[in-house]
């Protein structure tokens, strides 16, 4: 009920800042995180398919350089991690904006939160192991 | 000619009723008032919006006034009243030597009564003792403390009073003999101090009356009379039970909101700043209230509460003093013109206060203007923050 | 019940008008654990520091008067107890809802909500048969008693207008025109089959789609409003609405 102007930063801070938060803000806040995380993969990924613009030895050059490098792994690990937070939370809060389980949303939370945990379990495990 | 200037001095429920009462008298009003509205006793009362019947027998002037302003609340502001009634409850065999005398005191006060059989009283209120042996029916109600204060105030203020909250009265304005000119305040939100003059100073600060008047050398008889509330977090009952003897510790267990509330004590303090909770006291609500209530115990406790009444007069155990109120003019009492002191009292009768007191200042500044707070319809609570 | 007293440091936020600058002052007090966060400030302002400003009225959580936050979170100081919060020389960090105007030290003027709750014209008074009964959640109760007249009793609503659910809910920290979660649920109280007016409010921009499902509302709601789940049941009428299963 303040407007921008005096509210001046505080906003930034009380979406971001889980002291005192319950599971639902929480799962808010990994919301917000996970959704800049993919905007940021989506911006990088147009980034580097321009490059297939720029003829046959540049991509493959650009792809020979990506399959040595252990930073693309990760990176990619982090966009399945986001991508599975966010779309299984994003899917409790569908449920709940139909009024269904949201009584029961901390659970769902849980649930939903430990089968992501599973997925980029094995995820890692299957793009790093052995 | 200008309006005559009134500077009120707290905004618990007499203040605030004052401040509505002027203001439809036609004069310029100032409420100052060291807290929120309705911090000190009024805010804590027990809420329960007297029928009279607790005063039948041993306070009559008391009961009438209890049982008028009743009727007038729940026309002029119904907004904040729950007007379930409330019962008397005889559950030992000795309550029922009260009986007669209740019966003969209500009728002459002129408060309805219906007694009613134990089953009746049982399908009324399930969760009563259900060895309650007979019951009476009473026109009681219970009140949201803040916004029955709140209420009188937005209508005050909808009519030009203008209110200072968080702003201590320091010290009073006081001419060459004594006499008082205004206040000297102290603006705690913003550390910011000034006066304020005007015609005439309203002290309607309840239990802390004594204070106010020594800033200006008078005296008031006073003696404030704490008393412990407890909120259990269950609603058991729909209306305001009172146990069938004279008024006595933990005899009345009130519903508001999903609570309910049991009360209360009676004892003399010195300091009424910080009542600190008086452990035996809790306890002795708890084995009180469950007379009435067996289930009480099985519920949270919510809140704990103190609560001080500002009985008039200075001697005496509370319970044997009179819980009607009193305007004094200090010209009177103190040779000190200038200064209204309004004291004693319930919350049930604070409209009523408010008319005796504006009386008193209509006719030491000689104006003529009757009082219409008996038809005036106050505003929602809310207007108080809507311009 | 031990009579032995704690020893805490209320450490409060102190600012002087709402354009000064805020800082924190430290109070060390003796104080029963079994008391009431509320009665530590009050004694504070007793003994130790006359010029703290703080809201109370009813010390009994039917006015909603001393929603402040408690180490970080939104409470009724009143029915805080000292234990629940801190131990035996611990410390407790008050400071004053947020996302509204500062008046204060722990004040805040709760103005723009009233002026919300009465735009909506929230009753201040409801049937019992609209309030649920304790420990069944939001649903209505199974059978309301009737008065010896034959009328309804009637009762003070849940909703204490405490701001609590506002300072909390992220939403309303970056958006001054979102009705939020106590008008949200007034709204949903009321009913928007029988109030056209009301249906516009929560289907309009700043209504119930505005709302990004923290659950903090309900996570702080002292008073069994429960805003989040009658915002969510809002946004299911309003569908139903649109996809006419209802007329």
């Amino acid at each position: 009920m303040l407007s921008r102007e005096q509210q001046g930063l505080n906003w930034l801070l009380q979406w971001f800042d889980p002291r005192g938060r319950s599971i639902g803000g929480l799962a808010f806040i990994l919301n917000r995180i996970t959704a800049l995380g993919l905007v940021l993969y989506l911006y990088l990924h147009l980034y580097y398919l321009r490059q297939l613009t720029m003829g046959p030895q540049v991509w493959n050059a650009f792809i020979d350089s990506a399959e040595n490098s252990p930073w693309i792994g990760i990176g990619e690990l982090f966009v399945i991690a986001g991508g599975l937070i966010h779309g299984l939370n994003g899917l409790r809060i569908a449920l709940n904006s139909f009024n269904i389980a949201v009584p029961y949303q901390k659970q769902l939370f849980y649930g939903l939160f430990t089968l992501a945990l599973i997925g980029i379990a094995f995820f890692a495990v299957h793009m790093f192991g052995a | 000619m200008s309006k005559p200037h009134a500077i009120v001095i707290g905004a618990g429920f007499t203040g605030v009723a004052i401040a509505h009462d002027l203001a439809l008298r036609g004069f310029e009003v100032t409420v100052v008032e060291r807290g929120p509205i309705a911090n000190g006793t009024s805010g804590r009362t027990h809420g329960l919006l007297h029928s009279g019947g607790r005063y039948a027998v041993k306070d009559q002037e008391s009961a009438i006034e209890c049982i008028e302003e009743n009727t007038i609340l729940r026309k002029i502001v119904p907004d904040v009243i729950e007007p379930n009634g409330g019962m008397f409850v005889a559950v030992e065999e000795s309550d029922l030597e009260y009986r007669e005398e209740f019966i003969a005191g209500c009728e002459a006060c002129h408060i309805p009564i219906e007694e009613i059989t134990p089953q009746e009283a049982l399908r009324l209120e399930p969760h009563l003792n259900p060895k309650v042996i007979t019951a009476f029916l009473v026109p009681d109600g219970t009140f949201d403390p803040l916004r029955l204060a709140l209420a009188f105030a937005a209508t005050a203020k909808s009519n030009g009073a203008v209110f200072h909250l968080f702003t201590d009265v320091v010290g009073m304005v006081l001419d060459g003999n004594g006499n008082v000119l205004g206040v000297k305040v102290w603006d705690r939100a913003n550390d910011e101090r000034y006066e304020i003059r005007g015609d005439i100073v309203v002290n309607a600060t309840g239990a802390w009356v004594g204070q106010i008047t020594k800033m200006a050398h008078g005296h008031v008889p006073i003696t404030p009379t704490p008393g412990v509330m407890v909120a259990y977090g269950h609603r058991f009952v729909q209306r305001a039970i009172n146990r069938l003897v004279r008024p006595s510790d933990g005899d009345i267990v009130l519903p508001q909101r999903r609570m309910a509330v049991v009360g209360t004590t009676s004892f003399s303090v010195d300091d009424v700043d910080y009542i600190p909770i008086i452990r035996d006291q809790v306890q002795m609500m708890l084995e009180r209230g469950t007379k009435l209530i067996p289930e009480l115990g099985t519920a949270k406790v919510r809140g704990i509460y103190m609560a001080t009444r500002p009985l008039i007069g200075s001697s005496g155990p509370g319970r044997s003093i009179s819980r009607t109120f009193k305007a004094y003019d200090h010209k009177d009492l103190d040779n000190i013109d200038g200064l209204v002191t309004i004291t004693g009292g319930k919350a049930t009768t604070c409209r009523a206060m408010a008319e005796k007191t504006v009386d008193i200042v209509c006719e030491k500044l000689g104006i003529s203007a009757p009082c219409t707070t008996k038809e005036v319809p106050l505003i929602s609570y809310r207007r108080f923050y809507v311009d | 019940m031990s009579d032995e007293k704690w020893t805490v440091t209320f450490i409060i936020h102190r600012q002087k008008g709402p354009d000064s600058q805020p800082h924190f002052d430290e109070f060390t007090i003796e104080i029963h654990p079994e008391e009431f966060v509320l009665d530590g400030v009050e004694y504070i302002w007793a003994y130790k520091d006359r010029s703290l400003v703080f809201r109370h009225a009813c010390h009994h959580t039917t006015c909603g008067a001393c929603g402040m936050r408690v180490n970080g979170v939104e409470k009724l100081a009143c029915m805080t107890k000292i234990a629940d919060v801190t131990q035996d020389g611990g410390k407790i960090k008050l400071e004053p809802l947020r996302n509204f105007p500062i008046v204060g030290d722990l004040v805040v003027d709760l103005g723009p909500l009233y002026r919300k709750m009465h735009e909506v014209h929230a009753p201040e008074v409801i049937p019992l048969c609209a309030s649920p009964w304790e420990g069944e959640g939001i649903k209505p109760p199974q059978e309301t008693p009737k008065r010896e007249d034959g009328e309804e009793y009637i009762r003070l609503p849940d909703c204490i207008e405490c701001g609590l659910c506002v300072s909390a809910c992220p939403t309303a920290a970056s958006d001054a025109e979102y009705l939020g979660p106590a008008v949200l649920a007034a709204i949903h109280i009321q009913g928007i089959d029988e109030n056209p007016d009301l249906l516009a409010l929560a289907d309009s921009r700043e209504g119930v789609w505005r709302c990004h499902s923290a659950y903090e509302c309900s996570a702080v709601c002292p008073s069994n409003v429960d805003p989040a789940w009658r915002i969510m049941d809002l946004r299911k009428q309003i569908i139903a609405r649109r996809l006419k299963f209802k007329k």
